[in-house]
């Protein structure tokens, strides 16, 4: 049985182009082959989990299950009563899977879960979106169909970007016009071929090439600097990791999102220059997107919202401050429990509050400069205080410092 | 209509891409020839891309490189790296090193498969470490780290029905990397049983082979490496002149000062970054138990003897030293080692190759280890006055005489030579 991980080869490329074929042409004669795409969608996640990922696969229908019961459970729930203690409830077991999965290789050093696989935490924000929004009453009726069908979307299961429900449920059911499904499309193979530059090539000359080559001449000086590592080289991996992440995952996100696009579903984007960020919190507006709009909108508002309500904070200002913190430590823990995720987490939320500051001096002292120079050093620090984040999200350090022989 | 325009506006040049994608891979292109100079760099590169390629090292060959096969010694430009000697003194030769850390025979079996009309009648160096033969032999994933999908099609293509061919198949079908490919799997699997490949297989493998060889080409003219100039900058520590004493004076000198920070002879930086510290105590009596007597390792050497024999190829074979001092200190097993050298010896000198330079006494020599088991400054002197004249002087015709049963287990797990 093969085993194809999503958009990691040609082969893939091939697949997906010869199979969405017939949808693509339905879509453009005004129709949506649903049975088509089901099946296609069975294959696929076939591909992706099946083969010499078959624990993966099992783990993922188990999951399934499980969040069925969940959402399906509070939706029948919600029908009539609105308590809150069940709400929290349902949300902390909708995250219980993840929760184990990300708190497995802490507890047994490099273990692996066995309920795990590729993209749970995926699914996660998808399934915590549809309890959210039933509490809030935007989502009213639980449709099981749908539901799996949004969960299960394949061109964006392994890594997002995050889709809303609403939305999704919105682009599935309406067919677009012939007019607008051809923007799509053009849009989609544009974003194909970008993609291959950024994925392919300079993601691949980052991150295979000249990695592997820095990390080595950079753990040789681990000794440098009164023994903090702190080297040439060191800031050469910084900015190349940096690179590499962005070309990787941007090249990624372009591939599900003009998959998505080709399938007729407008999946938002995951990117938008990242690195002409004026400042952190613009940083956060064009980096990874759907992450840090689900964050914005399922954690840091809501945690606003509860902090004044029940006047936790007196001070207004310290009120974001405490929301940041809380939020970035939160999405630190979701990337892993390793001291360098959740540092990570603390150094944006650090970042993000220091920005606010510095906003507000701004707003107080209008005489300050504001021209293209002052912009261009705001985009340099940002790109700068950015890289120098993704050293610490690396995980380099824990190398350098820690394992390094 | 409208929308008809907008499709071909949008498909068009997809098509016309991939058409002309299609043809850059599977028209037979020659892509010109490589520059001198990446010749040069490909020789001492000891990049996994130069060793999984052919074109490049098919140039080289042509052009008075000399394949210098091993492992991670070769590695160590330091002044008396054979490329070194080779390019100061302008020999007749150029070595072309062919291996690094984890590269065993199964490797270098392979590397040599599209090599065969450079290699036919040629001479070739081999440096054969002991500690290759493990109990398990070659590491899986070191071996798919120098995998090359473009060599084992070559090597399916003109495999036959002998011994030697389906131990070969089934070696790399106990490999991961021999079965990342449906099609290369499926046509192991016959000549492991002793079938011939099917015309269907024959057909796609010949196809993805002008691929593969096309994309080996164009990319082997990007040679990024820095190891040429560590071989400039090395030549320059060497007097202008050969003469024996002087080098032998030079390496002296240089071991000394590059070995002062332990007790062991070790080079310096080697001692800092893998053996200071808690590593040293940890290492004390390590290596009680390691044998090298026992090891898949012997029948895939003797598939790389067999390939030599086929193509009538003179070897230079070197067996490196252990450092004495390291050896005491780990506790590994002297009389071990010279069994071991001796069941290679054996395999060697009964199948007829003659030019054995066997060193494993020379371990407690000063500085002619550079650390732990890799040739150093008088090492690397004293190998190179076995192949300067092996490679300079007419040598004559190798008889031959390849016997299978170095392919058994037999073989593999005997401990008594004879």
């Amino acid at each position: 049985m093969i085993n194809l991980q999503p958009y990691s080869n040609p082969i893939y490329f091939v697949w997906l182009a010869v199979t969405l074929l017939p949808l693509m042409v339905g879509l453009y004669f005004g129709k949506r082959f649903v049975v088509y795409q089901t099946i296609i969608s069975g294959i696929f996640l076939l591909l992706i989990f099946g083969g010499s990922k078959w624990q993966q696969g099992l783990a993922l229908i188990g999951y399934i299950i499980y969040q069925f019961i969940v959402v399906g459970g509070y939706a029948a729930y919600k029908k009539h009563a609105n308590k809150t203690w069940v709400f929290v409830s349902m949300v902390s077991l909708s995250i219980m899977p993840l929760v184990i999965v990300k708190l497995t290789p802490a507890i047994e050093v490099g273990q692996q879960s066995l309920i795990g696989f590729l993209g749970i935490s995926y699914l996660t924000f998808k399934s915590v979106q549809m309890i959210m929004e039933m509490r809030d009453g935007t989502i009213k009726k639980f449709a099981p169909i749908m539901f799996a069908r949004f969960l299960l979307f394949f061109p964006t299961i392994s890594s997002g970007p995050i889709d809303r429900y609403r939305r999704f449920q919105h682009d599935y059911v309406q067919v677009p016009t012939r007019e607008h499904y051809l923007e799509m499309v053009a849009q989609a193979v544009h974003y194909i071929f970008l993609g291959f530059l950024y994925k392919f090539i300079l993601g691949y000359f980052f991150g295979t090439v000249m990695l592997p080559q820095i990390a080595q001449v950079a753990i040789s000086h681990r000794a440098a600097f009164f023994h903090t590592g702190i080297s040439l080289a060191l800031i050469e991996y910084m900015y190349t990791y940096s690179m590499y992440l962005f070309f990787d995952f941007a090249g990624y996100s372009l591939f599900a999102v003009a998959a998505s696009y080709l399938m007729g579903i407008e999946t938002p984007m995951n990117f938008d220059h990242p690195f002409k960020a004026r400042n952190i919190k613009d940083f956060w507006n064009r980096w990874h997107m759907t992450l840090s709009f689900w964050f914005r909108d399922f954690i840091f508002m809501r945690l606003t919202f509860f902090i004044m309500k029940h006047h936790l904070i007196k001070k207004r200002t310290r009120i974001p401050q405490a929301a940041y913190l809380v939020n970035f430590l939160i999405m630190g823990f979701w990337h892993g429990v390793t001291w360098y995720y959740i540092v990570y987490g603390l150094f944006h939320a650090g970042a993000i509050i220091i920005n606010d500051y510095w906003l507000a001096y701004k707003k107080k002292n209008p005489q300050l400069p504001h021209n293209r120079w002052t912009e261009g050093l705001a985009i340099f620090i940002t790109f700068n205080v950015v890289c120098f984040s993704f050293l610490i999200f690396s995980g380099f350090l824990n190398t350098l410092w820690f394992q390094a022989r | 209509m409208k929308s008809r325009r907008k499709l071909w506006s949008i498909f068009g040049p997809v098509i016309v891409a991939a058409g002309l994608l299609i043809l850059l891979f599977s028209l037979p292109l020659g892509w010109g020839r490589f520059s001198e100079q990446t010749e040069k760099q490909a020789a001492v590169s000891l990049s996994p891309k130069v060793f999984r390629g052919q074109k490049i090292k098919q140039q080289a060959l042509q052009n008075g490189y000399v394949p210098f096969f091993g492992s991670s010694e070769l590695s160590r430009f330091d002044v008396f790296n054979p490329a070194v000697l080779a390019a100061k003194y302008r020999r007749s030769y150029r070595p072309f090193l062919l291996g690094a850390a984890g590269s065993q025979s199964l490797t270098h079996y392979f590397i040599m498969q599209n090599l065969g009309s450079q290699l036919r009648g040629k001479k070739v160096v081999f440096i054969i470490s002991p500690q290759w033969f493990t109990k398990l032999g070659q590491r899986p994933d070191a071996f798919g780290f120098y995998y090359s999908p473009l060599q084992t099609i070559d090597w399916i293509i003109h495999a036959k029905n002998n011994p030697a061919d389906r131990y070969a198949a089934k070696r790399l079908l106990q490999m991961p990397s021999g079965r990342s490919s449906q099609t290369t799997a499926a046509a192991l699997e016959n000549i492991a049983n002793g079938q011939s490949i099917s015309r269907f297989q024959k057909t796609v493998l010949r196809a993805k082979e002008t691929m593969l060889r096309n994309e080996d080409t164009l990319f082997s003219h990007f040679q990024t490496n820095k190891n040429l100039a560590k071989v400039q900058k090395s030549e320059k520590v060497l007097p202008a002149q050969y003469s024996t004493p002087q080098l032998q004076r030079l390496a002296t000198k240089v071991g000394h000062q590059a070995t002062s920070n332990n007790q062991l002879g070790i080079k310096n930086s080697f001692y800092t970054r893998r053996l200071s510290g808690n590593h040293m105590q940890a290492l004390r009596d390590s290596q009680t138990n390691f044998d090298y007597r026992q090891s898949p390792e012997y029948s895939d050497f003797q598939l790389v003897l067999t390939q030599f024999s086929q193509w009538h190829v003179s070897v230079q074979f070197i067996i490196p030293p252990i450092n004495q001092r390291w050896a005491n200190y780990t506790g590994l097993s002297m009389p071990m080692i010279h069994q071991t050298d001796q069941k290679i010896k054996y395999q060697l000198q009964q199948q007829g190759f003659n030019h054995v330079l066997d060193l494993t006494d020379d371990g407690n020599e000063k500085y002619f280890m550079e650390d732990t088991i890799h040739l150093g400054w008088r090492g690397w002197l004293r190998a190179d006055q076995a192949i300067d004249p092996f490679l300079t002087k007419q040598q004559p015709q190798p008889k031959y005489n390849i016997q299978n049963r170095f392919f058994t287990k037999k073989w593999q797990t005997s401990t008594h030579i004879e």
